[in-house]
């Protein structure tokens, strides 16, 4: 059977605001979160090999390439959850005026990045 | 009720769920990935480490394969490719936590 329901129009039909950059990145960074815990799983999967074997993981998060991968990880998990928070307060009906929810779209771009320098710089102190 | 008003209560409860996971992730995380392998088994090894991660796999799997099928639904037209779609990521939304549990265990 065949679905009639219309598709979403592709996104570069839009002019770019506030909110639809966040919508958007919104769906983005939970594709890219959704494979990183998958990759965070393999990762563990990857102990049962041993100490030996574990070299090539920690020469990985000990390489710019691997700080890289953490940095980018953060973000992506800080700016998910933001805007999860974001979308709580839609659901509870407030947040939808226009000046409100440019706002708030604001806060979760740079408040994702603020809390990423935060969180990383406090690293080997949250244990 | 209707089946998309049971996927959003699903939506919503799981991220409410999944949301105080990810932030105790995130900060063990942040101290932990790029320790040596004694100080990663002794993680996951350790309670309540496993069971606060075995829930934080499981709701955001969960919660990701939901939201990853409405992206389905809002781009891709031909149904037999978004059921093909849907399957494989629901299917590997109970393999991947499901394995990584089995082996948490295991440590």
């Amino acid at each position: 059977m065949n679905n009639d329901n219309p598709l979403s129009p592709h996104i570069q039909i839009y002019k770019w605001h506030v909110s639809s950059l966040v919508s958007i990145s919104h769906r983005i960074t939970g594709v890219i979160n959704i494979l990183t815990l998958s990759l965070i799983c393999f990762w563990i999967w990857t102990l049962i090999l041993g100490n030996e074997n574990y070299q090539i993981i920690y020469n990985f998060f000990n390489s710019f390439l691997g700080k890289f991968f953490v940095i980018g990880f953060i973000w992506s998990y800080l700016f998910q959850i933001l805007s999860e928070v974001r979308h709580w307060f839609w659901d509870l009906g407030y947040g939808f005026e226009l000046k409100t929810s440019k706002i708030t779209g604001v806060l979760v771009i740079f408040g994702s990045i603020l809390f990423t320098i935060i969180l990383y710089s406090l690293r080997g102190i949250l244990v | 009720m209707i089946s998309a008003t049971k996927k959003w209560i699903f939506l919503k409860v799981s991220s409410l769920l999944m949301v105080p996971f990810m932030i105790w992730f995130l900060l063990k995380f942040v101290s932990i990935h790029d320790g040596n392998y004694q100080n990663i088994i002794d993680f996951f090894s350790t309670q309540p480490s496993t069971i606060i991660f075995s829930i934080f796999i499981i709701t955001t799997f969960f919660h990701s394969a939901l939201s990853i099928s409405e992206i389905f639904e809002d781009y891709i037209d031909n149904d037999k490719t978004r059921k093909f779609a849907n399957m494989m990521v629901y299917l590997s939304s109970f393999i991947i936590p499901g394995i990584t549990i089995i082996i948490l265990i295991k440590l």
